[in-house]
This record gives C-alpha cells, sequence and structure tokens, in this order.
C-alpha cells in the first residue's frame, strides 16, 4: 500500500518503530499555590543523551488556572493512508478553564510551540460544553469528550474540531439517557464507541466527597454508542462492581471486539467483548482487594485509576494509586487475566516511600507504554484538588516520573535504577507531572480503521 | 455604587475597595492581588478564600459542601461583598478545605446544598 500518513498502517507495525526519545507530559500549577502557568514538559527519554531523565524543555500556557490534564493528537494511524495528513499538534485540555491548546511539536520536536488557543468562553457559548477531557482523532478531524455543559452540570457531550481547530459544533446526535462522561474509545470496524462516566465538573473539581457516590454523583454506567449514527443504543449497569468507571481501551486490533475499563472506586478491571450471537457481554475479570491501614476505620481502596493495553493486545497494565502498586496482567485469554508483575512506588501502605532516592508523594498515577511494550513510563499526580486530599505533601514534594522495565516476553516488571524525573525540583517550584505522549504515537492515542 | 473594605489578614491587612456588584476574584485581580483561579464560575474551589470578618453573597457557588461553608470558606470568582470583610487568601488560607474523605466522612447535613439533610436536633 503506498502511503504516507500518520502512524503505522497496523499494530504489528507500531511495534517495530523506532525507539522513543523524547516523552511530553503536563505539568501543573493550578492548585498547589504557586501562581503560574501550566506547562508542557518535554523529557529526555534517550539514554545515549548527556541529558538523559531531565526535563530539556517548558511551554507554559499563556494562562493560569488551566489545570492541563489528558491529551491527544491531531492525528493518528487512522490517517494512515491520508498522506494530506501529519501528527504535528498536541492538543491540550485544561479542565478548570476550558480552552484548548494546540501545540506544534513538529517545527522542533525539543522544543514545542504554541500554535493557536481555543478559547474556553467561545467553547461554552457555542456548544455549551466544559470540563474537557480525551481527546481522540476521528480520521482527520477530532472529537474530545467534555463532562459538563457550560455551568458544569453533567452529562457534557463532544466537541467536534476540524483539521483546522475550528469548531464544527456537537459531535453527538444524542446523548440518550447517559449520566455521566469521561473516557471513550472507538473500534470503527465495529462501528462502535465505549463511553464511561466520572461526575459532573461541579461534582469532582471541588475534590472528592465519598458520600456523593452513594447519592449517585458518579458513575457506574458503561454506553456502547452507535459509531456512524453517533448515538449510545447500549448500556451496561455495573452497580457495585463497577463503581466511577474511568478509563476505557479496546484491543489494538482493529478486527477485535474486546475492550476493559477500570473501575477506580471499586478498583476492578472490566471486561467486554460481543458474543456469537452478536450481543455486547461484559465480566469482571480483576478484582482488587481493600487494603487494611493501621490508621484507617475501613480498608483502603486501591483507586484504578487508569489502565493500559500493550500495542501487541498480550498485557493489561493497571495503578492502584492509594496503595502504590503497578500491576502487568497477561490477558492473552481476556476471560482469565493472569498476574504477570508488580511494581511498588509510593502510596498509602507504605510499601516503598522512596524510588531511587526521591522520596514519594502520591503513588502511581497516569502511565505510558512504549510501542515495543519494554519501558512503562508512569506519574504520580492525579488531579490538584484530590492529590491535596490524600496525598496533602505533594504540595512541597512536587509529582515524579519513573521508569518500569517490562519483559514482552515472559512477563515481568522492575522499576529502572537509571531514570527518575523529579518534579518537586522544577525550577518554579513543585510541579506534578501527568499523562505523558510519545512523539511518534503511543499505547493510548492510535486506532486502526 | 456600593463600595466595600475587604482587608486581607494574610497580606499584612492591606485594604481593597471593592464594588458590591461584582465578584471579589475580579475587583481584587484588577487591584494587582495575586489570587489563584479556575472555572470562573463557582464550580471547581481553586479561588476558594477563607472569609474571617462580614459577609458576602456567595448564591451562585456550586463548589463547596457544607462543612466548608461552616468552616469560612467562599468562592471569590462569583462571591460578592455585603459589607466590609476580612479574608484569608490563597492555598495557606486552604488547611480545613481538603479532608480524607475515607477518614473524616462528612454527617449528611455537611453534604452540598443539593444532597444535605437538617441537622437533627
Amino acid at each position: 500500500m503506498e502511503c504516507c500518513g500518520p502512524g503505522y498502517a497496523s499494530p504489528a507495525e507500531a511495534i517495530k518503530a523506532p525507539r522513543e526519545k523524547l516523552l511530553y507530559t503536563i505539568a501543573i500549577y493550578t492548585g498547589t499555590g504557586i501562581q503560574k502557568p501550566d506547562y508542557l514538559a518535554t523529557v529526555d527519554v534517550d539514554p545515549e543523551s548527556p541529558t538523559y531523565s531531565q526535563v530539556i524543555h517548558r511551554l507554559e500556557m499563556p494562562g493560569i488556572g488551566d489545570e492541563l490534564h489528558h491529551m491527544g493528537w491531531n492525528a493518528c494511524s487512522s490517517c494512515f493512508d491520508d498522506g494530506s495528513m501529519s501528527r504535528k499538534y498536541l492538543i491540550l485540555p485544561g479542565v478548570r478553564s476550558n480552552n484548548l491548546h494546540i501545540v506544534d511539536t513538529a517545527t522542533d520536536p525539543r522544543a514545542p510551540r504554541l500554535h493557536k488557543v481555543i478559547d474556553g468562553a467561545e467553547i461554552k457559548s457555542k456548544t455549551d460544553l466544559s470540563g474537557p477531557h480525551t481527546v481522540h482523532c476521528l480520521g482527520s478531524e477530532i472529537i474530545i469528550s467534555f463532562l459538563g455543559d457550560a455551568k458544569g452540570e453533567a452529562p457534557g457531550g463532544y466537541l467536534h474540531l476540524n483539521k483546522d481547530f475550528e469548531i464544527v459544533g456537537r459531535w453527538e446526535n444524542s446523548m440518550g439517557d447517559i449520566k455521566f462522561g469521561y473516557d471513550f474509545w472507538y473500534q470503527p470496524r465495529h462501528n462502535v464507541m465505549v463511553s464511561s462516566e466520572w461526575a459532573a465538573p461541579n461534582t469532582f473539581m471541588p475534590g472528592f466527597d465519598l458520600e456523593e457516590v452513594g447519592h449517585l454523583k458518579y458513575g457506574r454506567e458503561l454506553h456502547f454508542w452507535d459509531f456512524e449514527k453517533r448515538e449510545p443504543i447500549e448500556s451496561m449497569y455495573l452497580g457495585e462492581d463497577g463503581l466511577i468507571p474511568l478509563e476505557v481501551k479496546f484491543h489494538h486490533d482493529p478486527d477485535s471486539t474486546h475492550g476493559f475499563c477500570g473501575a477506580a472506586l471499586s478498583s476492578n478491571v472490566i471486561h467486554w467483548w460481543k458474543d456469537d450471537a452478536g450481543k455486547w457481554q461484559w465480566e469482571k475479570i480483576i478484582d482488587v482487594e481493600n487494603e487494611p491501614h493501621p490508621e484507617w476505620p475501613i480498608p483502603v481502596p486501591g483507586v484504578m485509576s487508569a489502565i493500559l493495553v500493550s500495542m501487541d493486545d498480550k498485557y493489561l497494565y493497571l495503578n492502584n494509586w492509594l496503595h502504590g502498586d503497578m500491576r502487568q496482567y497477561d490477558i492473552s485469554d481476556p476471560h482469565n487475566p493472569k498476574l504477570t508483575g508488580q511494581v511498588w512506588m509510593g502510596g498509602l501502605l507504605g510499601k516503598a516511600p522512596e524510588v531511587n532516592g526521591v522520596k514519594m508523594a502520591g503513588g502511581p498515577q497516569m502511565f505510558q507504554l512504549s510501542l515495543d511494550g519494554r519501558r512503562l513510563y508512569v506519574t504520580t499526580s492525579l488531579f490538584s484538588t484530590w492529590d491535596n486530599q490524600f496525598y496533602p505533601e505533594i504540595r512541597e514534594q512536587g509529582g515524579v516520573m519513573v521508569m518500569i522495565d517490562c519483559d514482552p516476553e515472559n512477563g515481568g516488571m522492575t522499576l529502572n535504577p537509571d531514570f527518575i524525573v523529579n518534579f518537586g525540583n522544577e525550577p518554579g517550584g513543585p510541579a506534578r507531572c501527568h499523562e505523558m505522549r510519545y512523539p511518534g504515537g503511543d499505547c493510548t492515542s492510535d486506532i486502526w480503521l | 455604587m456600593t463600595i466595600y473594605n475587604v482587608t486581607i489578614a494574610n497580606r499584612d491587612n492591606a485594604v481593597y475597595e471593592v464594588d458590591a456588584r461584582r465578584p471579589l476574584l475580579d475587583s481584587l485581580r484588577d487591584q494587582g492581588v495575586d489570587l489563584p483561579y479556575g472555572c470562573k464560575y463557582g464550580g471547581c474551589i481553586t479561588c476558594a478564600a477563607k472569609l474571617t470578618d462580614g459577609q458576602v453573597d456567595q448564591r451562585r457557588q456550586v463548589a463547596l459542601n457544607n462543612r466548608q461553608i461552616a468552616n469560612g470558606y467562599v468562592i471569590l470568582c462569583v462571591a460578592r461583598a455585603t459589607s466590609d470583610i476580612t479574608l484569608e487568601i490563597g492555598v495557606e488560607s486552604h488547611g480545613q478545605l481538603y479532608r480524607n474523605p475515607f477518614l473524616d466522612p462528612l454527617k449528611p447535613h455537611e453534604l452540598k446544598a443539593d444532597l444535605a439533610t437538617p441537622k437533627d436536633h
């Protein structure tokens, strides 16, 4: 096939891509007490480089108070056949400000530059949306989940941008009976999108009140969409097994119907698939037990805020932000996962208060896996207000990025002793890092048509 | 135009005059007070400050639960002064704003206004 668009022809081709040399992560000051803009940090991850394991560039956002969180590319392997497209722009939403920052990472990958800002107020006035989260490209266009309306009430909806980053309008034709929004992933060969539920921005932004879970202010459902009709067609009520279902990931294999969701508060992994009769099914496949803590009246939940599937669809990675462990499961049989690796870093259980000489505040939170499945980069901050509740010492210590060496042949994970980025030492004061992306695409960005 | 005095206790008791019709965040920032903020519609708590004297109207805020309100917190991006007031600002004033929800649960009357039940007597 003649082609020169972004990304790779298939997941198997992506695995063979050159090793990542740069990594981008967002770093925040919002909610930390430091009156400076959030920024995009470039981290040198080339072991041959003299600045390996260091922040080598910082791109400040124009305003303060954005709370950068997740980000996404303007184009991915879904445009592989389109020679007019390239993976040039990273889109950085501000959860609190509603601003969308379009960053050019191609002109100088080491020093990204701001290309355009879509003003949060314009998005509110044109589409009645606020609280942006997940960014996916959609062929040559872009959709972004927003968790609330302009006043921060659920369920929000989806913003549709064209490839020139102009507001097209709302992407969805209907939100159906969906109560909340959060993450989404689509699998075009099956005409399906799956979306999950956090809460209304007005509920989660100020912090976590546990009592509000019982009052149904947090989600417990997954939604299956007719992707072409842009409307939800079926909802799965997960109940107590699926409290606060956050990240959703399909297999990378575009023919597969298998997908996974991490239910953060229940600390379970939910697996879904389409059965032989063409019906969507779900089951709980991993249940992380709550752990006793000497100072807690009740056992501590894991708080599984993220999951990731390796590019070969063989391993699922998950975090337990409050316990402090990262886990690797072999999901070759997605109905019967096998625990094959575990690493401790920070957390409330005191298993690893220090990593590579750095005192940890927080626990494993966001992570990104190299395309070849051998290096897992992990950061420690979740969301400013939630950090402040569970790990108040993060204000003085800042966030940390570590690297875990993974064995894709035999399974297993070990902390890499030579890599650590301490965002507590940032020149502007202790910052907190969250989601990460590589310039060449990564294990959470690309979808194949 | 009604004007009130705002005293910032943790900035050497600096005094600023504010228009009673404008949100405190806007009035104070216009006068050079460095204040954190995020959403600017009363939903995200980033701009919370502690009111230690006087009264404000913050009916538009939706971020605070009743315990935080009882502890004196106000959301500056939507709150307006209705008297002369004294504030503690910035993250130094946030000591009681954040709590571990598992270790220190809210009582039913301490939830946000839309969920709270009246306090038992």
